[in-house]
């Protein structure tokens, strides 16, 4: 049993610390009141699209896709007028900065499904 | 990995005794820390859209984190969704959430009310008298009502004008009384003044009793009594109870009379502020609201009735080692959501989590989505992304969905709502809807 606690605990923080080369990258264009924590921030996006990611539901999952079209979707809704089929995500997306956007299709892109 | 996670939790429950759990919270976490990880003691009160998602984030962040939730409900039921059920589009059960989820991850879930808290001796006692200590403690104790304010209209008279303002069996009393309405009847809402849980509410939940109605009681009435001059997604909401509504429903601002100041339950009858009285078939009456009882006996309210808090953590900025999460908190420009709740939730699990590691709190993170359903296919949305800038929240960016959106849009945004009901469902009790 010690074993699998150990193993849980470590496949935990795994499941978190998973990104945290972007988070140190990320880290120097925050403002420096505290640390950044992609994950404090990818979890903002688990409310809709699922924990983790993975959705349960009608709202499309983003655990696992390619980071180079997690980061061009994110993008793209930003502009006006977004992409055809946009809703929410085009007022939504523009509340994040470039390193921020980065730093989460990074980290969705690493979280297996 | 999650089969592990299950079995392994359950297996370190099983050898302390389902009975010892309680008693063990008390000592087990200071013998770790002093010789293995660092590990603390952290009680939850309130197992809504707050709550749960508290208790869950700090076990996934730190299994070895002691976390009780104290929530007297064995099954929780959520005011999202629960106008749908009055608009006849969903069962009172599809809002129901059980604790399965948060036992599997080891959270000792309590089901009694928290009556007492002592910040100064770090403890929270029970209904059935038993001390709780604790190193952090998490209130999302939501929202009570102010009894005081409107004459007349106290818990016995929501008892035949009901609030439904809270889910559960005031839920259930509307829609029997909705369902026993005879055709050509009034309905009659009495909507609050700010703050208050949920600010799209009262206005989807028209939309719904107007859906019912046109369905199943087409000659009816609605008229709405509102203590403010102006609502959440107010121009979206018009348009479309024009669409789908035209001429069944009457919204009365505050400036036009519509502020309601005395109820005579037994009769359904309200009277406004320059004297004029309306009766109605059907009367759901919203009072005015603050913090759940338990965050003002935490000593955590200010004059307002609600609860202020350091945005960076949601910790009370009246007593340490208090992390207030909701609706019962001062957190504008954020409405009072289930959404919000959830995400306040996480940034203090972050932050309780880190605190008791030693370590500063991570940067906190905020958005907002709230779907509301005017007809069937037809759903409208806000959303916000929210940091803190010198020491205050701030919305960076967000808006209503466009007023010209086409058809398809509305649809999508119907859809995406029971997506988000589904998602959040999910993330804070790991129950399906």
């Amino acid at each position: 049993m010690k074993n699998s606690v150990i193993k849980t605990a470590a496949a935990v923080a795994m499941a978190w610390l998973a990104v945290s080369p972007a988070a140190a990258n990320d880290a120097t264009a925050q403002p420096a009141q505290s640390t950044f924590d992609v994950s404090v921030q990818a979890a903002t996006c688990f409310t809709c699209h699922g924990t983790g990611g993975t959705s349960p539901g009608s709202i499309p999952s983003i655990a696992g896709r390619p980071e180079s079209v997690l980061l061009m979707q994110l993008k793209g809704f930003q502009a006006d007028p977004p992409p055809a089929g946009t809703t929410v995500m085009n007022r939504l997306a523009k509340g994040y900065s470039a390193e921020e956007l980065a730093a989460l299709a990074r980290y969705f892109s690493q979280v297996s499904r | 990995m999650k089969n592990t996670v299950h079995i392994s939790r359950r297996g370190v429950l099983a050898a302390i005794g389902s009975a010892g759990a309680a008693a063990t919270l008390g000592v087990a976490p200071r013998r770790a820390r002093a010789n293995t990880a660092p590990a603390g003691r952290v009680v939850v009160v309130g197992g809504g859209f707050g709550g749960a998602t508290a208790a869950k984030y700090l076990k996934r962040r730190n299994p070895k984190i002691d976390v009780a939730l104290v929530e007297p409900s064995e099954v929780f039921v959520t005011c999202p969704f629960t106008n749908l059920y009055f608009g006849g589009l969903r069962t009172f059960e599809q809002q129901e959430h059980n604790y399965d989820e948060l036992r599997s991850l080891g959270v000792n879930v309590i089901h009694d009310t928290a009556q007492a808290v002592d910040g100064k001796a770090h403890t929270v006692t029970l209904g059935n008298g038993q001390v709780l200590p604790y190193d952090k403690l998490v209130l999302s104790p939501g929202i009570d009502f102010r009894w005081d304010a409107i004459e007349g209209y106290d818990e016995a008279a929501a008892e035949l004008a009901p609030h439904a303002w809270k889910a559960g069996p005031q839920s259930r009393l509307l829609r029997e009384q909705l369902e026993a309405m005879p055709d050509g009847g009034l309905f009659i809402m009495v909507a609050p003044p700010n703050p208050y849980r949920c600010p799209p509410g009262p206005y989807e939940r028209v939309s719904m009793v107007a859906h019912y109605f046109k369905t199943h009681k087409p000659n009816s009435k609605i008229l709405v009594l509102d203590a403010k001059d102006n609502f959440s997604k107010q121009g979206l909401f018009t348009d479309g109870w024009k669409k789908f509504y035209d001429g069944m429903i009457e919204w009365v601002p505050a400036s036009k009379d519509g502020k309601v100041i005395r109820v005579d339950a037994k009769n359904l009858t309200v009277e406004t502020e320059f004297g004029e009285k309306h009766k109605a078939s059907v009367l759901n009456v919203i009072p005015p609201q603050k913090a759940g009882f338990i965050a003002e006996r935490a000593g955590v309210t200010n004059e307002s009735g609600w609860v202020p808090i350091d945005p960076h953590t949601f910790e009370s900025t009246q007593v340490p080692d208090i992390f207030v999460v909701g609706d019962a908190t001062v957190a504008a420009p954020m409405p009072k959501s289930g959404f919000v709740a959830n995400n306040q939730a996480k940034v203090a699990a972050a932050a309780i989590v880190a605190a008791l590691e030693g370590k500063e709190p991570p940067q906190a993170a905020f958005a907002n989505t709230c779907y509301s359903l005017i007809a069937p296919d037809y759903g409208i949305s806000v959303a916000g992304v929210y940091a803190v800038e010198d020491g205050k929240l701030v919305e960076k960016a967000g808006g209503l969905s466009p007023r010209d959106a086409s058809d398809e849009f509305r649809k999508l945004e119907a859809e995406y709502g029971v997506g988000w009901y589904q998602s959040i469902s999910q993330d804070a009790w790991g129950t399906g809807a």
